[in-house]
C-alpha cells in the first residue's frame, strides 16, 4: 500500500491562505436564527428556547453553544473576552477568543472593563458588570429538572405547569441527608418568579450576581440545542426553603497572591487559596481595581453559618406536632351554601376503541359482554353516577374488569371519560364540570382536592425518595416552603398511619408492602383533601397486613370529614369502610344501596353471586 | 303515650334466589302495624313467620317489595322505604336502634370503641361518646377487662350486651330488638330487660322479637302474632299469650 502523493502541508496551507477577509463561521441566516432564539429567551426569562445548533470548530460540550451565541450577537465594534474557569490564559479560552476575533473582526481583550461580550465557562467575572456587557455562558446541561426527572416530555410539562415539587423534594432530601443543601454548581434558581433555571456550572458564589443584574446574561447549550437568558433587572432567586438560608462557598484564608478575602477563592495547594478570577487577582496586585465596588457586590452575607441551618435530624428528634401552616382549602366552609356533596359523578362512561357513545348499544350485563357488536370497542364503563358527601364513604364493588377502576381513573383524570359530567364542591362551588377542565387544571386538583391511594404503592410513591420526602412532595406542590413545618407535618402524618418515625428518612423502597401502603395513605391525606379515592387499598397485602391497613383506613375515615370512594372486589373491605355502595358488572351499575342491605338482601343475580362468594 | 312513631302499611317482601334457579321465598304478605312513643310492641309467632324480616324491612336491611314504613318525626312523617340511601344512613345513625341476635362488629374492634362509635354517630363528640359508651357498658355489667378486646373473642352473652349498649347508648326514636337477650344468663337478662323497660318509660318506641313469653309479658304493652307473613292476632300480652305458666 502506498500513500497518496501530496505536496506537503505548507503547499496546502498556501492554497487556503488568501488575502480575502475571514469568511466567518456562521452565515447570516444562521446568525439570524440564533438571534431570534436569543430574543425569545430574553422575552421569557429562564425559559429554554430550542434552536438549530450548528456544527462548530470545537467539539460539542466544549463551548459550542456559547460560541454560537457569541458569534450571533457580536459585531466588529465589539470587544470579546473569554474566560475558562476564571482564567483568560488557558488554551481553550485563548483559542476561542482568537477564533471569535479572527472570524468576526472584533477586538479582543482580557480586561472585563474593556470587553463588551464576555464568553465564560464556570464563572462570572469578579469585576462588576454594567449595562454595556453581554455575558455569554457555556452550558453543558440546560435542564435543571434532569436530576429529578429523566423524561424530556415530563420536564417540559413540569416547566409549563410550574410544577416544581420534585425539585423541592430533591432539596428536602438533600437537607435530610446532609443537614445542608449540598448542591454546589448549577444551583437551581427561580427566574422572574416563573421558571426554574439551571445556573450552569457557576459556583454558588456567582449566583447572586445574576439577580437584578445590570448586564444581560445569555446561556447557550450546543449539545442540547437550548438557549436561555436572564435580562437585566430580573429576579433570580436561588431555590431554598424559607427557614434554610442559601449559602455561598467560603474559603479558609485570603488569596495567596493578592490577599483578597472577598473574591471567589479556590484551593491552591494544602491550606492555601487563590483567586479563581486571574484577571481580578492580577489587577488587585497592580492596584488597578475598584475594591470598594467589588466588596459591596460580594455575597459576604451569604457565607456559610451553621447556626442558621436547620438542626440535623439525627440531632433533633422530630416530634409530631400540629403544623400551624395550612395550605390548600383553608377557608372553605363546608357547611356553607354549597352543595350537600363533595363529589358528584353523572353518567360517566368510557369506551376504548372506535365509535364512542355509538358503540354502547348491545353491551352490558343484559347482553353479557362489554365488547361492542357494532364496532368491537370495549365499553369499560357506561352511565355510572353517584355522589359522596363529606364524612361519607361510598363503595364501588365488582369483580375484576367490571369497570370500577376505570370510573376512578376518569375521576382522577388518568383516563379521558367518553361521556358524563363530574363536579367537585371545591371547584367553583360544584357548578363547573371538572371534565371540561384542561390537563394542568385537572392535575392541580390532585394537590389539595383529590387524594388518591393506589393498589400498587409504587404508583403513588417515588420509591427512591424517603417516606418524609414523599409527603413533602405533596406539601411543596401545595406551596409549603418552610422546611421545619414540612418535617413536622410529615412526622405527624406518619405517626398517625403508624409508621415509626425512625423510618421517616429511609427510602420507601426499603419498606414492606404494608408500610408502603401506609406511607401512600399519609401522602394522600397530607393536604387534607376533600375527596379521598381508594383503589383496592388492601389488595396485594397478606391477610394480617391488609387487616391493619383496613383498620387504619376505618379510623381515618371516621375522624375526618373527607368524602371517600372505595373501589374493591372484596365485600369485606366495602363492608368495613362504606355506608353505601354501587355494584358494577360489565361496565354498568347493576344495583346500589346501603352496604348492609346489599349484603343481607342483594337483589341482582350478580350481587347475590358476589355475596355468596364473600361468605367464606 | 299516643304519639305515633312507626306506621307500617301493606309491607310485603319476597326473596328471589337467583343462585338457586330463581326460586322465590315469600316472607311478608302485607303487614300493617303502628307503634307509638313509649309503646313496646312484641312480635310473636313460630320460626319463619316473618318476625325478623319485618324488623329488617323496617330498618331497611331488607328492601321491601311493597308497602310503606313511615317514621313520624318532629318535622313530619318520612317513608323509610323511599328515603334516599344517604338520608336513610343518617337517619339510622341518629334515630334508629337495631339489635340483632348476632353482633355485627367490624373486625378487630373492641366493645368500648364500638359503642363509642355508635355514640358519635348519634352526635356526641369524641370525649362525650367515650363517657357515654363506658356508662352504657357498665350499666349492662360488661367486665371492664373486656372493653378493649376484639369483639370477635367475646361470648354470645357478652356480644349481645355490647350490641344492646351500642343501640341504646343514646335513646333512639325507634328501637328494633331481634332476640336481644337470648344468650344472656338470668342476672344479665334481668339487667337488659330493665334497660329496655326504662327506655320505653323514656318515650322510646320499641318493636321487639323475643323468644321467650316471659320477656314479652314483662315488657310488652301489646303483642302481635305473625304467621306465614301475616298478622293473625293482636292484643295485650295476656290476651295473645295467655296467662303465665
Amino acid at each position: 500500500m502506498t500513500l497518496a502523493a501530496t505536496s506537503g502541508v505548507d503547499e496546502l496551507l498556501a492554497g487556503i491562505d488568501a488575502a480575502t477577509p475571514p469568511v466567518g463561521i456562521l452565515d447570516e441566516g444562521a446568525k439570524r436564527e440564533i438571534r431570534r432564539a436569543v430574543l425569545t429567551a430574553v422575552c421569557v426569562p429562564g425559559y429554554q428556547v430550542p434552536f438549530g445548533s450548528r456544527e462548530m470548530p470545537v467539539a460539542r460540550g466544549w463551548g459550542s453553544g456559547g460560541l454560537q451565541v457569541t458569534l450571533a450577537v457580536i459585531g466588529t465594534d465589539d470587544t470579546v473576552k473569554v474566560i475558562d474557569q476564571g482564567d483568560d490564559a488557558g488554551v481553550n479560552a485563548t483559542n476561542l477568543r482568537r477564533l471569535i476575533a479572527g472570524s468576526t473582526g472584533c477586538a479582543e481583550s482580557a480586561d472585563s472593563r474593556e470587553a463588551t461580550v464576555i464568553q465564560t465557562r464556570h464563572r462570572v467575572p469578579e469585576q462588576p458588570l454594567s449595562d454595556r456587557h453581554v455575558l455569554v455562558l457555556q452550558v453543558p446541561v440546560p435542564e435543571p429538572l434532569r436530576g429529578v426527572q429523566r423524561s424530556v416530555a415530563e420536564c417540559a410539562r413540569m416547566h409549563a405547569e410550574a410544577d416544581y415539587a420534585a425539585m423541592w423534594v430533591s432539596l428536602y432530601e438533600d437537607i435530610v441527608r446532609n443537614g445542608v443543601i449540598t448542591k454546589s454548581t448549577g444551583y437551581p434558581v427561580l427566574v422572574d418568579g416563573r421558571y426554574v433555571m439551571a445556573t450552569t456550572p457557576i459556583p454558588r458564589w456567582d449566583v447572586p450576581r445574576l439577580h437584578q443584574a445590570e448586564h444581560l446574561s445569555l446561556f447557550g447549550a450546543g449539545r442540547e440545542k437550548r438557549i436561555y437568558a436572564v435580562p437585566p433587572h430580573t429576579d433570580v432567586r436561588p431555590l431554598t426553603f424559607d427557614d434554610v438560608p442559601f449559602e455561598v462557598e467560603g474559603a479558609d484564608g485570603p488569596c495567596v497572591r493578592c490577599g483578597s478575602t472577598d473574591a471567589f477563592l479556590v484551593e491552591a495547594g494544602p491550606g492555601r487559596f487563590a483567586c479563581s478570577d486571574t484577571e481580578w487577582c492580577a489587577r488587585v496586585q497592580e492596584g488597578d481595581a475598584d475594591l470598594e465596588a467589588h466588596h459591596a457586590a460580594a455575597p459576604l452575607a451569604l457565607l456559610p453559618d451553621p447556626a442558621r441551618r436547620p438542626a440535623r435530624t439525627s440531632e433533633r428528634a422530630v416530634e409530631p406536632r400540629e403544623a400551624s401552616q395550612r395550605a390548600g382549602r383553608g377557608g372553605i366552609d363546608r357547611a356553607g351554601a354549597g352543595p350537600e356533596w363533595a363529589l358528584l359523578v353523572e353518567g360517566i362512561g368510557k369506551v376504548h376503541g372506535p365509535g364512542g357513545a355509538a358503540a354502547v348499544a348491545g353491551t352490558g350485563p343484559e347482553h353479557g359482554t362489554a365488547v361492542s357488536p357494532a364496532t368491537g370497542a370495549i365499553v369499560a364503563a357506561w352511565d355510572v353516577g353517584f355522589d359522596v358527601a363529606p364524612g361519607e364513604a361510598v363503595g364501588l364493588i365488582g369483580e375484576s374488569g367490571s369497570g370500577k377502576s376505570t370510573v376512578l381513573r376518569c375521576i382522577v383524570g388518568d383516563e379521558a371519560a367518553t361521556a358524563g359530567r363530574l363536579f367537585l364542591a371545591d371547584v367553583d362551588g360544584g357548578t363547573t364540570d371538572v371534565l371540561t377542565l384542561d390537563g394542568p387544571a385537572r392535575r392541580r386538583l390532585r394537590i389539595s382536592t383529590l387524594g388518591i391511594v393506589h393498589q400498587d404503592p409504587s404508583a403513588g410513591l417515588a420509591m427512591n425518595v424517603t417516606a418524609g420526602g414523599n409527603i413533602a412532595e405533596r406539601l411543596t406542590a401545595a406551596g409549603w416552603r418552610d422546611y421545619g413545618a414540612i418535617r413536622a407535618r410529615a412526622a405527624q402524618l406518619l405517626d398517625r398511619v403508624e409508621v415509626p418515625l425512625s423510618r421517616m428518612d429511609d427510602p420507601v423502597r426499603t419498606f414492606s408492602g404494608g408500610m408502603r401502603q401506609r406511607v401512600q395513605i399519609a401522602k394522600a391525606l397530607a393536604t387534607d383533601p376533600s375527596v379521598l379515592l381508594l383503589d383496592e387499598p388492601t389488595t396485594g397485602l397478606d391477610a394480617s397486613v391488609a387487616a391493619g391497613v383496613l383498620d387504619l383506613l376505618r379510623g381515618l375515615l371516621a375522624e375526618r370529614d373527607v368524602a371517600a370512594v372505595v373501589v374493591s372486589h372484596d365485600f369485606a373491605v366495602i363492608e368495613a369502610l362504606t355506608d353505601r355502595s354501587l355494584v358494577m358488572q360489565l361496565g354498568r351499575v347493576v344495583e346500589h344501596g346501603l352496604t348492609d342491605q346489599l349484603f343481607r338482601d342483594p337483589h341482582h343475580p350478580y350481587t347475590q353471586r358476589l355475596v355468596a362468594a364473600a361468605r367464606r | 303515650m299516643t304519639r305515633r312513631v312507626l306506621e307500617v302499611r301493606g309491607l310485603a317482601k319476597t326473596f328471589t334466589l337467583h343462585t338457586i334457579d330463581g326460586r322465590t321465598v315469600v316472607s311478608l304478605r302485607g303487614v300493617d302495624l303502628d307503634v307509638a312513643a313509649g309503646e313496646h310492641v312484641a312480635l310473636a309467632g313460630p320460626s319463619g313467620a316473618g318476625k325478623s324480616s319485618l324488623l329488617r324491612c323496617v330498618h331497611r336491611t331488607y328492601l321491601p317489595d311493597a308497602g310503606t314504613v313511615t317514621l313520624h318525626r318532629e318535622d313530619g312523617p318520612v317513608d323509610l322505604t323511599a328515603l334516599p340511601d344517604r338520608a336513610l344512613a343518617r337517619l339510622r345513625a341518629r334515630e334508629l336502634g337495631y339489635v340483632s341476635q348476632f353482633l355485627a362488629a367490624p373486625p378487630r374492634t373492641g366493645p368500648l370503641e364500638l359503642v363509642a362509635a355508635a355514640a358519635r354517630r348519634r352526635g356526641l363528640d369524641r370525649d362525650a361518646a367515650t363517657d357515654a359508651a363506658a356508662a352504657a357498658l357498665r350499666r349492662l355489667a360488661l367486665d371492664e377487662a373486656l372493653w378493649d378486646v376484639d369483639c370477635g373473642v367475646l361470648s354470645g352473652g357478652e356480644r349481645q350486651r355490647v350490641n344492646l349498649a351500642a343501640a341504646t347508648v343514646r335513646p333512639p326514636r325507634l328501637l328494633l330488638l331481634d332476640e336481644p337477650v337470648s344468650a344472656l344468663d338470668p342476672a344479665n337478662r334481668e339487667r337488659a330487660l330493665e334497660l329496655i323497660a326504662s327506655l320505653s318509660g323514656a318515650g322510646v318506641a320499641v318493636l321487639a322479637v323475643f323468644h321467650d313469653a316471659d320477656a314479652m309479658r314483662a315488657l310488652a304493652t301489646r303483642v302481635v302474632r305473625l304467621a306465614d307473613g301475616r298478622i293473625t292476632e293482636e292484643g295485650t300480652p295476656a290476651q295473645v299469650l295467655g296467662a303465665a305458666a
